[in-house]
């Protein structure tokens, strides 16, 4: 397995710096990403009537929407890989305006499949993946913290949006809040246009997985500290030998982190969105009107949305980040836990207590879930991984809130939904502590051997200045990647 | 109101008619009682009564009194004859009510539903909201407990929307330590409909209000469309309240309402509790109020809806505003980096010893890039 990916950066991430600037604008594209399709609900009743057809057709346009961000997931990481993030976020915003602005004169309900859903899908797929990836490149020694604040966008962009949705669809009807929110979403762009690539002028490594494909220069020059300013990100780290793999990391599949990822985040997902999707539906089950079931919806987002800074905070505390994989199996054993217990809630206060309970787990699970696959494959490797991860977690994301519905419908009664939902994320939780407790007994061998290693060629090269730098950069950040 | 009154009597005699003519065993002579005219309805009424009696009869030993019956039976035959005459002459005299041109009108052959209320009242006031559908013989029933002292006989009265109904003070008697007013009402139209309130002395009164089940919550805030375009105007009546006859749409104009009548322009779809009216083709004149009307037996329920039609240009402004301000901030922004990146080029392009220390000092502060620039190391 390959050595630690600190010395893989080939460079020192500024860790600060205008690293703010481009986390401010990864939560705006975050943000977008993933409440767009939440807010675009409120105009559904009035779409619904326009076109004549029934309700589930027009969720349709948000399955569709949710199941394009998710598939052109690796499309995305292929362009990441290639340009960079800042063109492709632009585009992407480019993209969503230009589906909204087509939606708004849509005479049937396809011409708004293909614009919102695919269009805008896609579109928004391309925010979403290069956010998350720059910001690997820009932080390193705080990037839990970074990555926490930049998926607080998401609770922050749905609570903006969601009143002013109403306003525009009052004000301007539903064609004119369409024209309108394209040239809202067009603010990705402006994300965009934050996210400057990284300078990359640290003295390289000697890499052990060196590319032939795509030039960087960093990799040939062994050991001098050459003065590289590159505007690409694609290093070669982001290559495994062999130029097939040039455009996605296919070799990740053989990396044993990322399966573990892989696996437990699959059967996660079938129970990650359903409970929150049904919190409302259950309160007004148990008797609880209207305007206080979306009450607990409030909540609920009030306190997701600090727990995910905070939860950056804590990840980055010296004693949680090495062990930080640990840290993400109890939020998602926790969050099993929540769900387990939600039948016991009676009434409306045992409700809200389940609210902030769900707020925290969720907001813990959100904040840690980029952090930890960057944790495991390295920053270099992020932008195929999570291509790829999300493309397979399209599948239980889109099939968790309707088997759920299922449930619901077959027994009539939500407390099996809750309890199928505990179980889906109990499982995980414990399987992601066991299968992590060897994985870092295993890196630990393979860095102890890899530091021998390193020791031995030391002698042999006349790169004194990569020794210096091995040993510093082992030092300073003891974590875990493979 | 006098009509249907007018009617009972003539049942209520009809009634005791064939019940004396029971008792003489003849049926037939029943059967011959009719009405020309406006009292046709009551060929059916009796005809009922008539097959009532006759099944009554075949139950019964028929006893047959012969000739003595018959003189006996064509006695009382003139006399009910010149009865009958009497009541035709005073029932048509009075003028059925008009009604609106928008509620069906009452159906005289069918004998009007029963209907029964109370309230018993122990503080002094009390309102009562009574849902009514079909024309309906509303019996209402007041009953108070009485204040501190309990005089034996109090005057009460009924009164409708605030106004005493005539000849309908009687004095009311303490029976139980309560006092009980009762009244019939006859409830036809949508005129018949409103506050009715029985009154004891001044002191109590319970309020009973009678209206067609009410809208549901109503959309204060307009439908906006645009000019060219169609649009969907519903109306929907909440879950729990029956199920209306039809459902009607009025345009609001300078006179109050005029119906909608669907065509080219407006189609209407209506479905049990929901209504949809189509308009095609807006123009800036289709904004305003619009209607929808309930039709119940008894009255008409309405909805309200604004529609609201502009142009396309209304959300064209603010779409370019933000479209302006999104340029100009990424332009602002690029133009910054280059600015900066400038900054470094000159500074570093001046020689290889300067290289070595801005790649130091860049890694120290941070990154500072270039957009579009290579050094390699000499």
């Amino acid at each position: 397995m390959p050595p630690a990916a600190a010395s893989n950066l080939g460079y020192t991430p500024p860790d600060g710096g205008w690293g703010w600037a481009v986390v401010f604008g990864a939560f705006i594209s975050i943000g977008f990403s993933y409440a767009f399709p939440k807010s675009l609900t409120i105009y559904f009743k009035e779409i619904q009537e326009y076109f004549d057809v029934s309700y589930s057709e027009i969720a349709w346009v948000s399955s569709v929407m949710l199941a394009s961000m998710y598939a052109g997931g690796p499309v995305s990481s292929i362009l990441v890989n290639r340009y960079g993030s800042r063109p492709v976020v632009m585009v992407g915003g480019v993209m969503v305006c230009t589906a909204m602005v087509l939606a708004s004169f849509g005479t049937t309900i396809i011409h708004l499949y293909l614009c919102i859903g695919v269009i805008g899908g896609f579109g928004l797929a391309f925010n979403l993946q290069p956010a998350l990836t720059i910001i690997g490149t820009y932080f390193h020694v705080k990037r839990p913290m970074a990555n926490g604040l930049a998926m607080t966008g998401s609770p922050v962009v749905l609570s903006t949006l969601a009143p002013l949705n109403q306003f525009l669809f009052d004000s301007f009807g539903w064609r004119g809040s369409f024209l309108i929110l394209g040239s809202i979403v067009l603010n990705c762009c402006v994300a965009g246009s934050l996210m400057r690539p990284v300078n990359k002028n640290a003295s390289p490594e000697p890499k052990a997985e060196a590319s032939e494909c795509n030039g960087a220069a960093v990799e040939e020059t062994a050991g001098t500290p050459s003065a590289n300013l590159l505007t690409e990100e694609n290093q070669s780290g982001s290559k495994s030998p062999g130029c097939m793999d040039k455009f996605i990391d296919f070799s990740l599949f053989k990396h044993r982190g990322f399966l573990i990822y892989l696996v437990g985040n699959v059967v996660m997902f079938f129970g990650f969105f359903a409970p929150v999707v049904f919190l409302a539906p259950y309160a007004k089950h148990l008797g609880i009107d209207e305007y206080s079931a979306a009450f607990l919806l409030s909540i609920f987002a009030l306190v997701d949305m600090f727990i995910r800074p905070a939860t950056g905070l804590i990840g980055n505390t010296k004693l949680i980040r090495p062990r930080i994989q640990y840290f993400f199996s109890f939020a998602v054993s926790y969050n099993g836990l929540c769900h387990l217990l939600c039948p016991l809630a009676d009434g409306y206060v045992g409700l809200v207590v389940y609210a902030v309970f769900l707020g925290l787990a969720f907001g813990m699970v959100s904040a840690l879930l980029f952090e930890v696959l960057m944790d495991l494959v390295g920053a270099h490797r992020f932008s195929s991984a999570v291509g790829l991860v999300t493309i397979i977690e399209c599948g239980p994301v889109l099939l968790g809130p309707p088997l759920s519905g299922a449930l619901v419908d077959i027994f009539g009664d939500y407390k099996y939904l809750y309890y199928a939902c505990g179980v889906f994320m109990l499982v995980p939780g414990i399987f992601f502590f066991i299968m992590h407790y060897f994985n870092y007994k295993r890196l630990d061998e393979e860095q102890r051997q890899a530091e021998a290693v390193d020791m031995r060629t030391s002698y042999h090269s006349c790169e004194e200045a990569v020794e210096l730098k091995t040993g510093r950069d082992d030092k300073t950040v003891p974590e875990t990647e493979g | 109101m006098e009509r249907e009154l007018c009617l009972s009597v003539c049942v209520i005699q009809l009634w005791m008619e064939s019940a004396t003519r029971k008792l003489q065993g003849d049926t037939r002579a029943a059967s011959l009682l009719q009405l020309k005219g406006e009292g046709g309805g009551l060929v059916v009424l009796l005809h009922d009564a008539a097959s009532r009696e006759t099944r009554k009869r075949s139950s019964e030993r028929p006893a047959h009194r012969g000739d003595r019956g018959i003189i006996i039976m064509s006695a009382i035959r003139k006399q009910l004859s010149f009865q009958i005459l009497l009541l035709f002459i005073s029932c048509r005299n009075i003028n059925t009510k008009t009604l609106g041109a928008t509620a069906p009108p009452l159906d005289p052959t069918a004998p009007l539903q029963k209907l029964e209320r109370s309230y018993v009242l122990k503080g002094d006031s009390h309102t009562e909201k009574v849902e009514l559908l079909n024309p309906v013989s509303l019996v209402l029933m007041c009953t108070w407990t009485g204040s501190q002292n309990k005089p034996t006989n109090i005057t009460g009265f009924w009164s409708k929307d605030g106004k005493e109904i005539e000849n309908s003070r009687v004095t009311v008697q303490l029976e139980n330590k309560q006092y009980n007013l009762k009244r019939t009402f006859s409830i036809a139209s949508e005129a018949d409909l409103g506050s009715y309130s029985c009154d004891f002395g001044g002191e109590a009164k319970i309020n009973f209000v009678l209206a067609v089940p009410q809208m549901g919550d109503e959309r204060d805030k307009p439908i906006v469309s645009y000019l060219g375009d169609s649009v969907v105007v519903p109306c929907k009546l909440d879950d729990s309240k029956p199920t209306p006859n039809t459902w009607n749409w009025y345009r609001a104009n300078e006179t109050g309402k005029e119906q909608i009548i669907a065509g080219q322009k407006f189609s209407i779809k209506n479905d049990e509790k929901k209504t949809k009216l189509v308009i095609h083709d807006l123009t800036a004149d289709d904004s305003g109020l619009y209607y929808c009307g309930a039709v119940y037996g008894v009255g008409i329920t309405m909805g309200r809806v604004e529609l609201k039609v502009i142009s396309f240009f209304e959300p064209l402004k603010p779409f370019i505003a933000i479209l302006v301000e999104v340029i100009i901030l990424v332009a602002a922004i690029l133009l910054y980096e280059k600015s900066r990146s400038k900054k470094d080029y000159t500074a570093a392009g001046n020689g290889a010893t300067d290289q070595t220390n801005t790649l130091s000092s860049g890694e120290n502060n941070g990154p500072e890039e270039s957009s579009s620039m290579r050094q390699r190391k000499v």
